[in-house]
């Protein structure tokens, strides 16, 4: 795995840090360097009941080191430097112009004449080049920008969001394969190098279906290209929950088959010989168009049921189902029990919260989930004492304001 | 000149992939190494991979086939036969990786399953993926994008405050999603193997990638109590942090920190409102969320959206328009960093597909278009000189 692999982390948010928190759970040791008013989703709503710590911070920062910068960061430069120096991997999401008044800019010609071997990963909301590259960006505002909010509710209505924040956590994902891509590479000859991800190009990136659909299509037809101004898509109602629901694979290619025993065993027996189910089953056994004229037809049925005993009835019959539930019922259920996808890590003052396991399993590899959150600033000694930062030459640090204090030091 | 060849410019040049799936979960991750500079064989039955016929098509070619497959060859095999079965092994033999999304149980009865291929191949990175995983009570059970939107949790997040649930109406992302989390996952392994020289089995499912892109709100979830819930445009970790009606159009802002506050405040010309304590914090900024809104929305109504675009730009808070194809397909921040690939193919046209995620500066990615089905399977199969010699050759206009 990545023992032995060394992480320098000098980002925020969520991109940056879920990189470095899945290669710590896979054995590399990160360092956090963190401003002197700390990573912003330290302020993130909601905290943990135990200790105040905001719950995403803590997720995303499990098993690293923080060192704290002071407010004259600057003076911190050789320090930041010699970690380079000695780390395997860089991941930021800082300016370059930061990073240049720190002494580490253009993760620079001198750092790679130190450190050939370093991996650099440069994350930007809106791409390292173009007239926008210098601009702020944020989950928000590049879901907007790659078309990703158009999808969801109406043109007449005001704009939602995904809920999910799917261009950080899905930029910090590509950057874990950055560097892992990276090192394999540097095992073959010898060289690290810079890669730059960007929030904006992780929603381009993952838009490739409807990209080429809407490229220059032979016919204007079907969700990927009408997805945008087609109703909100709230499912099916039953008794309780709504559900969603297919039959004949999963877009529909079987045919009719399942759906005429699950009709018969459900009670929909007029369905069968209702012209408007058509007789191949692949627009009106839950897919296609045709199946938003014939939704009330189902629910007027489906009232009968509650949601989960409909989703058994349809998988009996080699349908696809499910209700539409809270992550709170996801993750109580049988099937994530059975997947270990929850596991519980140790807090630094005490006591144990749960967290969610490496998202895939190995048949060798067992990755140890990291524990323990650090708070801002807390292995700030410790990390210069490794660096060779000692005694006066550390306290000169400090004085100077190139390190923030201890908390209680004072 | 980034090579048509094995050993493309990425830094995974040299490794080989087998890749047997189809759709979009398991074909995507094929894509994603091959853009990563593996060389990437993509295996399809006679009958071809579903999404060759689904809607739109681009001059008859399925666009979804076509921006799945990228940077892959193409042969066809007919793994229900046992010559073409022992052909896919013998390839198997020459992989580094191999990808399979196959129903539960089909795997076993075609023998390409993880103990019969380790016998071959043990220095193979073995990838399933799945919809529920392949152990549990579903691990049986059909799956899809919309419906793990709905078992995930993924769509509970998504719609106007109030209502119960919206799924999000661009389908594949999970699939992708799933893709990614594969990705990163067949990396790993393949680092772990430098180490052992032992490769392994390596099991991923969309629910597992589903709830890693919700890595924020299951945070939430498990450290906090909290129950993901539509909120519009707004988020719970943060405020102000939503869509805004400006004069004309909605203009979309984030303000991360207090620091980017107070010059929120400025760029608004609102002096009072940095001062008001209910906003000081974070903290008091999202329990004062409704007070907050009720002080800023008359003001973004009053200018329009271009103005608030520049003054918060100069800022430096995080603010942007929304965007469609038509809008964003030319833009120069697009094209300058490559996020859109334009690929011109031999049989279908230029067509545009998602540009690299990862751009190395010394082993560049590139996109390049899909071979056409069948299209590589004499040069493959004439690579292994067992099979050449068995007697298919009959089947070489296959």
């Amino acid at each position: 795995m990545l023992d032995g692999v060394k992480i320098v982390e000098f980002a925020e948010g969520a991109a940056g840090p879920l990189a470095a928190t899945r290669l710590a759970d896979l054995g590399a040791a990160v360092i956090k360097i963190e401003t002197a008013d700390g990573d912003w989703m330290r302020e993130a709503v909601p905290a943990m009941a135990q200790d105040g710590m905001s719950a995403s911070f803590f997720h995303l920062n499990r098993g690293k080191r923080s060192l704290a910068l002071g407010h004259r960061p600057e003076e911190a430069a050789p320090l930041l430097r010699a970690l380079l120096a000695s780390a395997d991997v860089f991941i930021t999401d800082r300016a370059a112009d930061e990073l240049e008044r720190l002494g580490i800019g253009a993760v620079s010609e001198e750092i790679y004449a130190d450190n050939p071997r370093l991996v650099s990963v440069h994350i930007s909301p809106l791409g390292r080049k173009g007239p926008m590259a210098r601009q702020r960006g944020s989950e928000l505002t590049t879901q907007a920008m790659a078309g990703y909010t158009r999808y969801l509710g109406t043109q007449e209505q005001p704009p939602l969001r995904l809920g999910a924040d799917v261009a950080s956590t899905g930029t910090g994902i590509f950057a874990a394969q950055a560097v892992m891509a990276a090192l394999y590479r540097r095992n073959r000859d010898g060289r690290g190098q810079r890669v730059d991800l960007s929030l904006l190009n992780s929603l381009l990136s993952m838009k490739s279906i409807h990209l080429a659909a809407q490229s220059d299509p032979d016919v204007y037809s079907g969700p990927r290209v009408g997805g945008a101004n087609n109703p909100p898509e709230r499912g099916w109602k039953t008794a309780d929950k709504p559900i969603f629901f297919a039959f004949g694979g999963s877009v529909g290619a079987e045919g009719r088959a399942g759906w005429v025993d699950f009709a018969q065993e459900a009670g929909l027996t007029r369905f069968l010989d209702d012209p408007r189910f058509d007789k191949t089953g692949r627009t009106t056994t839950g897919h296609g168009i045709r199946v938003h004229e014939l939704r009330e037809e189902y629910e007027k049925e489906f009232a009968r049921f509650p949601a989960e005993a409909l989703v058994s009835l349809i998988r009996k019959h080699a349908g696809n189902a499910a209700a539409y539930v809270s992550s709170d019922e996801t993750m109580a259920h049988p099937q994530t029990a059975a997947l270990g996808i929850v596991k519980e890590v140790a807090m630094r003052g005490g006591g144990k919260t749960r967290v969610r396991a490496f998202p895939a399993r190995f048949s060798r590899m067992k990755p140890p989930l990291k524990d323990g959150t650090p708070h801002l600033g807390e292995h700030t000694e410790a990390i210069a004492a490794e660096a060779g930062i000692t005694g006066p030459a550390f306290a000169k640090m400090i004085d100077s304001g190139g390190l923030l204090p201890r908390a209680g030091n004072a | 000149m980034p090579g048509k060849e094995r050993g493309a410019g990425g830094p995974l040049a040299g490794i080989r992939v087998l890749d047997v799936s189809i759709m979009a979960a398991g074909p995507w991750t094929g894509a994603l190494l091959g853009m990563l500079g593996a060389e990437v064989i993509k295996v399809e039955p006679p009958a071809g991979d579903g999404t060759r016929w689904v809607m739109p098509t681009q001059k008859g070619m399925g666009t979804n086939f076509i921006s799945m497959n990228v940077n892959k060859k193409n042969m066809t095999l007919d793994l229900k036969r046992s010559d073409d079965r022992a052909a896919a092994l013998a390839l198997l033999g020459t992989c580094d990786v191999f990808v399979q999304n196959f129903r539960g149980g089909v795997i076993e009865r075609l023998k390409l399953d993880y103990e019969s291929v380790r016998a071959v191949s043990p220095r193979l990175i073995y990838c399933s993926i799945s919809g529920f995983g392949e152990t549990g009570p579903l691990s049986k059970a059909g799956c899809a994008d919309p419906i793990m939107q709905a078992f995930s949790g993924f769509a509970r997040a998504n719609g106007a405050p109030g209502e119960g649930v919206e799924a999000f109406r661009f389908t594949g992302f999970i699939d992708l999603t799933t893709a990614a989390v594969a990705t990163e996952a067949i990396l790993a392994a393949l680092l772990e193997r430098e180490q052992t020289g032992a490769g392994q089995k390596v099991e991923i499912s969309m629910l597992e990638a589903a709830l890693e892109i919700q890595y924020t709100r299951i945070a939430e979830l498990l450290g906090a109590g909290l129950v993901p819930v539509p909120r519009g445009s707004a988020s719970p970790a943060l405020a102000p942090d939503r869509a805004y009606a400006a004069l004309d159009r909605y203009i979309f802002l984030t303000v991360h920190s207090d620091h980017e506050w107070s010059k929120f405040c400025a760029a608004i010309e609102q002096p009072t409102l940095a001062a008001d304590p209910r906003f000081l914090t974070n903290q008091s900024r999202v329990e004062n969320r409704e007070a907050l809104d009720a002080a800023i929305e008359p003001v973004l109504q009053s200018r329009p959206a271009i103005w608030w675009l520049r003054v918060l730009q100069r800022h430096g808070v995080a603010a942007g328009l929304a965007h469609d194809f038509e809008t964003f397909r030319h833009h120069a921040q697009v094209i300058d960093n490559e996020m859109i690939a334009r690929l011109d193919t031999l049989h279908w046209g230029e067509i545009s597909v998602g540009g690299v995620p990862w751009h190395f500066s010394r082993t560049p990615c590139v996109v390049r278009p899909p071979a056409t089905p069948g299209e590589n399977s004499e040069e493959i199969l004439a690579g292994l000189p067992t099979v050449a010699a068995s007697g298919r050759a009959g089947r070489s206009d296959a």
